[in-house]
Order: C-alpha cells, then sequence, then structure tokens
C-alpha cells in the first residue's frame, strides 16, 4: 500500500513541484494551502508524514506543527523554509519542534531521502 | 523462395502429365494396331474353316455323283446338285476372303481351276447318266479311278490352308508382341509417373521443412526483436522516469532560488537603512527603496551614477580638508570594512543630512566584485548643509 503525504504550502509552484515529483515516487499524495485546510484534511485522511512550509499565509507553520502533532502525535513532519542566515542555530531550534527541518534550497532527492528515513522505507512505496 | 517451389510444381506437374499423354498415345496405336492384327487372326481363322469347308463340300459332293452314277435315283441327283452348288458357294467366300492377299489370291485361282475342272468333270457324268449313255459313264468312271484330280484339289486346299496356318502364327506372335507392347508402355509410364510423383512428395516435403524453418527462424528473430524492444522501451521509460525526475529536480532549484532571491529582497527592502550597492569604480548599481525615500530621488536616476552623487564622507574632526571619497575607494580596493563613519546625504534639492556610514567589500571567491554601503540616519547628528 501506498503511503500517504500531505504537502501544505501556499504557494502552487512549490506545491504543485512537490506534489508531482512525490506521486511520480510512488506515493499518495494530497496539498492543503492553508494550516486550516491541512488540519481538515488530517483529520478527514490520516497521512503517514506531513510536509509543510514555515510561512503560511494565515499561520505560522510552527503554529500549525504543534496542533498538528496534538491531534496525530506519531506523524512525522518535515519543515521546509527559506535560507536562514544562521543556519546551526536555527537548525537547533526547529529540530526540536519538527521531526526533519530543511532549506527550500535542498534538492527533491535529499527531500526524499529525508521521506525515507522518517517513513523508515528504503525506497519509496 | 515460394516462386521457386511452385515453379518446381508445375515442372513435375507437366511432365507427369506429358509422360501420361504419351502413354495414352502409344496404348492407344498399340490397341488399334492389336485390333487390326486380331482381325488378321480372325480372317486367316476365317480362311482356314473355308478351305476346310471346301475339303468337305468338295468330298460330299464327290461323293454323291458316284452314289447317282450307281443308283441313278433323283434324290441321289438332287443332293449332288446340291453339294456342287455348295462348293460354287464356299468358293466365291473363299475368294472374297483372299482378295486383299496377292499370295493366296494367286494359289485360290489355281484351287479354282481345279475345281471347276473336276466340277465340270461331274457335271458330263450326271448329263451322261441321266441321258442313260451307260458307257460314256463308264468310261468317265473309269477315268477317275486313279483320283489324281481330287489329289490335286487336295494338295492345293491344303498348301492354301498351311500357308494361313504360317500367317496366322506369324499374326498371332504379332498379336502378342504387341499386347507385350501395351502392357509396357504402360508400366513403364506408371512406373516414371510413379517417380515424378515420388519427386513432387519429396519437393513438398522439401518445401514443408523449408517453410519449417522458415517459421521458426522468424519466430525466433520475432523473439529476439520482441525481447530488444522489451529490453528498449524499459530503458526508454527508465530514461524518461530519470528525465522527468531531473526537470523536476531542475523545476525545484528555480523555484527554491526564486523564492530565496524574493526573500532576500523582501528582507532588504524591508530595512529602513540606505543600502546601496556599489561596483569598484564606486558607481550605484543596485540600491533599496529607503534611498528613494529619503534622497527623492528614483533608482533611474542614480544607477550608474557615483556614490559621491548622494553620499560623501565628512572630514574626520581636526582632520584635513581632504578629497571626501577617496578613503571609501581606497577601503574597497584594498578589501576593508569601513564602519560607522560620518557622512552626508544628499537629497534631490541639494539638502545635506549627517549621517553614519558603513563600507562592506563584495567579495565573490576572496576576489572584491564591489561593495555595499549602508546609511544609517538614525543617530547621526542632525542638521543641515555640510
Amino acid at each position: 500500500m501506498k503511503k500517504y503525504i500531505l504537502i501544505v504550502d501556499d504557494e502552487a509552484d512549490i506545491r504543485a513541484l512537490l506534489l508531482e515529483f512525490l506521486a511520480a515516487s510512488g506515493y499518495r499524495v494530497a496539498g492543503a494551502t492553508s494550516a486550516a485546510e491541512a488540519l481538515q484534511s488530517v483529520r478527514e485522511d490520516k497521512p503517514d508524514l506531513v510536509i509543510t512550509d514555515l510561512q503560511l499565509e494565515e499561520a505560522d507553520g510552527l503554529q500549525m506543527v504543534s496542533r498538528l502533532k496534538v491531534a496525530l502525535p506519531d506523524t512525522p513532519v518535515i519543515l521546509l523554509t527559506g535560507v536562514l542566515f544562521d543556519h546551526d542555530v536555527v537548525h537547533g531550534v526547529l529540530n526540536k519542534k519538527v521531526d526533519c527541518y530543511l532549506e527550500k534550497t535542498s534538492s527533491l532527492k535529499q527531500i526524499l531521502e529525508a521521506i525515507q528515513r522518517l517513513l523508515g522505507q528504503p525506497g519509496p512505496a | 523462395m515460394r516462386d521457386k517451389a511452385i515453379r518446381r510444381f508445375l515442372g513435375f506437374f507437366l511432365l507427369i502429365s506429358a509422360v501420361l499423354v504419351v502413354v495414352a498415345v502409344l496404348a492407344v496405336r498399340n490397341i488399334n494396331r492389336s485390333a487390326d492384327t486380331s482381325d488378321w487372326v480372325n480372317h486367316t481363322h476365317e480362311v482356314i474353316l473355308e478351305a476346310e469347308g471346301l475339303r468337305s463340300a468338295l468330298y460330299a459332293a464327290d461323293g454323291s455323283w458316284h452314289t447317282y452314277m450307281l443308283t441313278g435315283d433323283a434324290r441321289d441327283l438332287s443332293a449332288c446338285r446340291a453339294a456342287l452348288s455348295n462348293v460354287d458357294d464356299l468358293l466365291e467366300i473363299t475368294e472374297a476372303l483372299t482378295r486383299n492377299e496377292p499370295a493366296q489370291h494367286e494359289k485360290f485361282v489355281q484351287l479354282r481351276s481345279l475345281l471347276g475342272g473336276r466340277m465340270e468333270f461331274i457335271q458330263q457324268a450326271v448329263a451322261a447318266r441321266q441321258g442313260g449313255k451307260m458307257e460314256t459313264v463308264r468310261n468317265l468312271v473309269s477315268q477317275d479311278q486313279a483320283g489324281t484330280a481330287m489329289r490335286d484339289i487336295e494338295k492345293k486346299i491344303d498348301a492354301l490352308k498351311n500357308e494361313e496356318l504360317g500367317l496366322l502364327t506369324q499374326r498371332d506372335s504379332a498379336s502378342y508382341l504387341q499386347a507385350q507392347a501395351t502392357r509396357c508402355t504402360v508400366w513403364t509410364g506408371v512406373a516414371v509417373d510413379m517417380l515424378l510423383l515420388g519427386g513432387v512428395a519429396w519437393l513438398i516435403r522439401d518445401d514443408i521443412g523449408a517453410r519449417r524453418r522458415a517459421v521458426a527462424a522468424l519466430q525466433v528473430d520475432n523473439d529476439r526483436l520482441e525481447a530488444r524492444v522489451a529490453e528498449r522501451t524499459a530503458e526508454l521509460v527508465s530514461a524518461n522516469s530519470r528525465l522527468t525526475m531531473e526537470n523536476l529536480e531542475r523545476q525545484w532549484s528555480n523555484k527554491a532560488l526564486e523564492h530565496q532571491l524574493r526573500y532576500n529582497h523582501l528582507i532588504v527592502d524591508s530595512i529602513s537603512d540606505l543600502v546601496i550597492v556599489v561596483t569598484k569604480a564606486m558607481r550605484i548599481s543596485r540600491l533599496n527603496p529607503a534611498v528613494t525615500h529619503l534622497t527623492g530621488l528614483e533608482a533611474p536616476a542614480l544607477i550608474d551614477e557615483p556614490l559621491s552623487k548622494i553620499v560623501r564622507l565628512l572630514p574626520a574632526p581636526g582632520g584635513a580638508d581632504a578629497p571626501l571619497l577617496d578613503p571609501l575607494a581606497a577601503a574597497l580596493r584594498e578589501g576593508r570594512d569601513l564602519r560607522d563613519q560620518p557622512a552626508s546625504l544628499e537629497d534631490v534639492r541639494g539638502r545635506g543630512t549627517k549621517v553614519r556610514l558603513n563600507l562592506f567589500p563584495l567579495r565573490d571567491r576572496d576576489k572584491v566584485i564591489g561593495g555595499v554601503v549602508t546609511v544609517h540616519t538614525g543617530d547621526a547628528p542632525g542638521g543641515a548643509g555640510r
């Protein structure tokens, strides 16, 4: 059975690219444009993993992750951000709140490796 | 290959047909000859039969005239005449039968001459007996005592019969040979046709074998081709998948860079301090909105203009009245930072504002390619003019 991944990003281009890439990599995927939509989707169809942007229009991505972790504490979350200035410090902080933190300049291959690692897979499901 | 096989089959069938035609022609000709020979045999038998009949009729006539001579009875006379008439009839038949055979006919003519003489003699004797001339009758009977005439006639009939028997043997032999020839022709034809049919069967078998081998070879080629197509398709699918992934990766990279660039712009544009990027020649290449806000000059009016158009370093307190921008150019050339330097910012109306200035050289792989000037207005000593 294919693993289900929810992608939360208010930028349509970024979201569409991730959806296409992960679908081509063998995952069942769905997209959400806001934190509210993401939380509703999580309640209706529990994902195996969530990828979310740090900066969403209506709410901070980290706030959404906190609420998501209450509902689904075991669901791994990957946080995508732009390049931050003090990488090491921010990395340490963010990694305490999410399961994985990646900058958007990371390659898709790196994102896929992170997904596989968090789902305990040797490769795509 | 198919055309060649068809040509070979047609050749064989033509040969078989030709052999059948030849055999049929020869057989018909031999049967006709055999029929002719058989006719001749029948004819010879008929001649022999008629010759024997002639001999019997002659003996009957000879016996009946002797009887009549002795008895003088009218019934014996009638029998004698009937026998003579029978001899005449048989003579005519025999003549008709030997008419087409010159040698036989010649013998028949001699026989008829002898028979004619004999029958004339018998009729003389009969006439004498009827006339009651017994002396004449006695003379004629005594003349015939030796029976020479009858022996001659019999010899001729025997000769004719023997000749016909010889011909019969000869024609029988010819008929047998023709039958043999017909038999031989038919069997030879059948044997040749069987051989040709055997050849056709071999050709058909060979052709079927060749076709099977061709089909098998074609199947092998098809399998190989299908395997290659499948392999190639798998390679293409794999390559397509790889290209799709590479394309997605490239798009992702571009989007990430765009995103990052926009984010960086937002950061720079949101700063209230003036941020001015200069070339190594100290000409303005980029600026943030704060510059326009404070100087009243739009970006197009400032790009590629010297930095001194809007900002100058103030001389250090108690320092000499040296050229104002040289320290900036020198610091940039040497790759040094200048921090918190007193400076004057000039707006579009030529009014000066005291500010604090920082210069940071821009390095690309340890090579200075320009500099960033930030101008802070907050805690600078106020006042217009220099």
